[in-house]
C-alpha cells in the first residue's frame, strides 16, 4: 500500500517535472545561447545535446556588444513609457466604462456591452490598416502615443472589471452616498479600492501585452529612436547582414527580465485575479 | 431630531412586476420609533429608500423637520442609515468606517476622534477600532454599522432589516440593544423589517404595509388586539391567528355565532355591527391563546393531532371546520396526541372579518 503511494507520488512528480522542463527549455536555451558566441549557438542544437542548455565557456560578449552597438537602452525606456502609459490609461478608461455599464441603467446597455465584446473577435491583423489610417490621420504615427492609443479601450479590460463591479454590493455605494460622498468620491474612494485584485490583474496583462507587442509598433513607428524593445531586437542587424543570433538572444533575455521581476512582485494579485475572474491565462 | 412626513408619496416603476407605492401618507413624530412591516415586496424598503434619497419619488412630498427633502441628495437630508448587509467599507478599519462621513464633512480631526470613541464606547466596540470588517463577527459588524450612523448625529435614523443576517440569539440581543440606544438617543427612527416579532418588540408605532399601501398603523398592542383587516390579523402575532368560518344567527333573539358544532355568543361590543350579517357567514379570528382549557364548561372538543411543548406553554394542533388550527394552552391542561381536547373560546376577544372585503367587523 505504502509502496503504491510512493510510486504514484514519484510518477506525479515526474510528470510535473517533464511539464516544467517543456516550458522552461526554450527560455533556458535563449539564456544559454545569449552566453555563447555566434558559431556555437546552433552547433549545439543539431544534433541536440545538453550543451544547448548549458553555456560551456560562457561569455558576456553578446551583452557588451548589445549595449555598446545598439540602442537597446533607449528601446527599453520607450517600452517602459508606452507600457506604463497604456496601463494607466487602460485602467482609468476601462474602470470608468465598466462602472458606468454596470451601475447606470439605460436602454440598450446590454447591446452596447455585447458590441464592445464582439470586437474581441477581430484579429489584430485585420484591424491593422484602418488603425494605421486613423492613427496617422491624428498625426500620431511615429510617436509613442501612437503605439499605445489604439489599445487603451480594451474590451477584455471592460469585461474583467464589469464582472468585478457586479460582485461589489450596491449597498456600499448607497452607504457612501448617505455618508455624503459624490459620484467621483464614491468611485475613487469606495469602488476602486475594492476591486484592487482585478485592477492589478488587468494592469499586469496590459503591461505584458504592450511589452511583447511587435506588429503594431513595427507598422506605426519608423524612427529607430522611438521603437520599442521587441522590434528593436528584431531590427538590430542590418537587413543586408546575417542576424547576430548571440546578440538577439541577449536582447531577448534583457527584455524578459523586467517582466519576470514585475510578475514576481505582483504574482499574488495576478493569480487571485485569474482565479476569481474565472479567466484562464 | 425631527418629524418625518410623507405626503401622498407614490413610486412607480417602468417594469410592471416591481412594487408600486400609491399615495402613502405617514407622519412620524420627532423621537418616535416607527417600524414599517410587511411581507416581501410590499414596498417597505422602497419607502425607506425614498426617505433616504436612494430612490426617487414619483409623486408626493417628503418632509424632514421644516424642510422638503424629496428633491435633495441623501447627504443633504441629515439622515443616517443602517443596511441589511451592514455595507461596511471592506478596505477601511472600523474607525475609518465610522469616521468616513465626518471626514467628508471636513469635521475637525479631534472632534472626529472624540465622536468615534464615544460611539464605540457606547456600543462596546472600543477594542475593535483598528480591525477591518472581515475580522469581525456579524454582531460586531452590525454594531459598527450602527456606530457609523450614530457619529453623524442625524435628525433621523433609518434601519433597513438590520438584524436579518444574524442568528436568532444575536437577533434578540441586538433588538434589546437597539431599543436601549433609542431610549438613550431619543432619535426619530424608521425601521423596516419583515419580522413581526421585531416590529412588536421595538416599535412605538407599527405601520403594516401591503401592496404599497398602509393596511393599518398603531401601537403594537392595538395591532395585535384590534387588527383592522384580516391581512393584519394574519401577519401580526406568532403563532398566527386561526381563521374559521362561522354562521351568524339569531337564537331566541340573541345574536350567536355557529362555529362547527359550537354556538358562541357574539362579542358584546360588536353586536350592532354583526346584525347585517345574520344568516351569512363571517370569518372568526382566534389567536392561539384565545382557546382556553381547564375549569369551565367547554364550547367544543377537538381531536389533538400534535402537541408541542414550548416550555411555559404547549401548542396543541387540531383541525376545526376543515381548517388546521393551533391552541396555546398551559402544559397541565393540554391533552396528549390522539385524545380529545375540550376547549373554551374567549369570545369577547375574538376578531371578526367580512369574508368578502377582509375588513374587521
Amino acid at each position: 500500500m505504502r509502496t503504491t503511494r510512493i510510486r504514484r507520488t514519484a510518477l506525479t512528480l515526474l510528470i510535473i517535472l517533464l511539464i516544467i522542463a517543456c516550458f522552461l527549455a526554450p527560455y533556458a536555451w535563449v539564456v544559454a545561447s545569449s552566453l555563447k558566441n555566434q558559431f556555437t549557438v546552433f552547433g549545439d542544437v543539431t544534433p541536440l545535446s545538453w550543451r544547448a542548455f548549458v553555456p560551456v565557456g560562457a561569455t558576456i560578449e553578446n551583452y557588451v556588444s548589445l549595449f555598446e552597438r545598439t540602442n537597446i537602452l533607449r528601446a527599453l525606456l520607450n517600452t517602459a513609457i508606452v507600457a506604463t502609459g497604456q496601463v494607466v490609461f487602460t485602467l482609468l478608461l476601462c474602470s470608468m466604462a465598466a462602472y458606468a455599464l454596470t451601475r447606470i441603467k439605460f436602454p440598450g446597455a446590454n447591446v452596447v456591452f455585447m458590441l464592445i465584446l464582439l470586437t474581441f473577435l477581430l484579429p489584430i491583423e485585420a484591424m491593422m490598416v484602418p488603425l494605421y489610417q486613423v492613427v496617422s490621420g491624428l498625426g500620431l504615427s511615429n510617436t509613442l502615443v501612437g503605439i499605445m492609443i489604439p489599445w487603451i479601450a480594451s474590451p477584455f479590460g471592460l469585461f474583467l472589471l464589469k464582472q468585478a463591479f457586479e460582485e461589489l454590493p450596491a449597498e456600499l455605494e448607497d452607504a457612501a452616498r448617505i455618508d455624503g460622498a459624490g459620484h467621483v468620491r464614491i468611485f475613487f474612494s469606495i469602488v476602486l479600492p475594492n476591486v484592487k485584485v482585478p485592477m492589478v490583474t488587468l494592469g499586469l496583462i496590459t503591461f505584458l501585452f504592450c511589452w511583447n507587442s511587435f506588429l503594431w509598433p513595427l507598422v506605426i513607428v519608423q524612427d529607430p529612436a522611438r521603437q520599442i524593445i521587441q522590434v528593436a531586437i528584431a531590427q538590430q542587424g542590418s537587413p543586408t547582414q546575417l542576424p547576430n543570433w548571440g546578440e538577439t538572444f541577449a536582447g531577448a533575455t534583457v527584455a524578459t527580465v523586467p517582466l519576470i521581476l514585475l510578475f514576481l512582485i505582483l504574482q499574488k494579485y495576478f493569480t487571485q485575479g485569474m482565479a476569481t475572474s474565472g479567466i484562464k491565462g | 431630531m425631527a418629524d418625518v412626513q410623507l405626503k401622498k408619496v407614490g413610486k412607480t416603476y417602468e417594469s410592471a412586476s416591481a412594487t408600486t407605492i400609491d399615495g402613502l401618507d405617514l407622519h412620524i413624530r420627532s423621537g418616535e420609533f416607527v417600524v414599517l412591516v410587511g411581507p416581501s415586496g410590499c414596498g417597505k424598503s422602497t419607502t425607506l429608500r425614498m426617505i433616504a434619497g436612494l430612490e426617487e419619488v414619483s409623486s408626493g412630498e417628503i418632509w424632514i423637520g421644516e424642510r422638503r427633502v424629496d428633491e435633495l441628495d441623501p447627504r443633504e437630508r441629515d439622515i443616517a442609515m443602517v443596511f441589511q448587509n451592514y455595507a461596511l467599507y471592506p478596505h477601511m478599519t472600523v474607525a475609518q468606517n465610522m469616521s468616513f462621513g465626518l471626514r467628508l464633512a471636513k469635521v475637525d480631526k479631534a472632534e472626529i476622534r472624540r465622536k468615534v470613541e464615544e460611539a464605540a464606547k457606547l456600543l462596546e466596540i472600543s477594542t475593535l477600532l483598528n480591525r477591518r470588517p472581515k475580522q469581525l463577527s456579524g454582531g460586531q459588524r452590525q454594531r459598527v454599522a450602527m456606530g457609523r450612523a450614530m457619529v453623524r448625529d442625524p435628525a433621523v435614523f433609518l434601519f433597513d432589516e438590520p438584524l436579518s443576517n444574524l442568528d436568532a440569539k444575536l437577533r434578540g440581543q441586538m433588538r434589546t440593544e437597539i431599543r436601549r440606544l433609542h431610549k438613550r438617543l431619543k432619535a426619530t427612527t424608521v425601521y423596516v423589517t419583515h419580522d413581526q416579532v421585531e416590529a412588536m418588540t421595538l416599535a412605538d408605532r407599527v405601520v403594516v404595509l401591503n401592496n404599497g399601501k398602509i393596511e393599518q398603523q398603531g401601537t403594537p398592542q392595538e395591532l395585535y388586539e384590534r387588527p383592522a383587516t384580516r391581512f393584519v390579523a394574519g401577519f401580526i402575532g406568532s403563532p398566527s391567528m386561526n381563521f374559521l368560518p362561522a354562521q351568524v344567527a339569531l337564537d331566541g333573539g340573541t345574536l350567536v355565532l355557529r362555529l362547527n358544532n359550537a354556538t358562541l355568543p357574539s362579542p358584546a361590543d360588536r353586536r350592532d355591527a354583526l346584525l347585517p350579517y345574520v344568516g351569512k357567514t363571517v370569518e372568526v379570528g382566534l389567536r392561539p391563546e384565545h382557546f382556553l382549557a381547564g375549569d369551565g364548561e367547554p364550547d367544543l372538543s377537538v381531536p389533538v393531532e400534535m402537541a408541542e411543548l414550548l416550555g411555559p406553554t404547549t401548542l396543541v394542533h387540531f383541525t376545526l371546520a376543515g381548517v388546521p388550527c393551533a391552541a396555546m394552552l398551559a402544559p397541565q391542561h393540554a391533552h396528549p396526541e390522539g385524545s380529545q381536547q375540550p376547549l373554551r373560546i374567549a369570545h369577547d376577544r375574538m376578531s371578526l372579518f367580512d369574508p368578502d372585503t377582509g375588513g374587521a367587523i
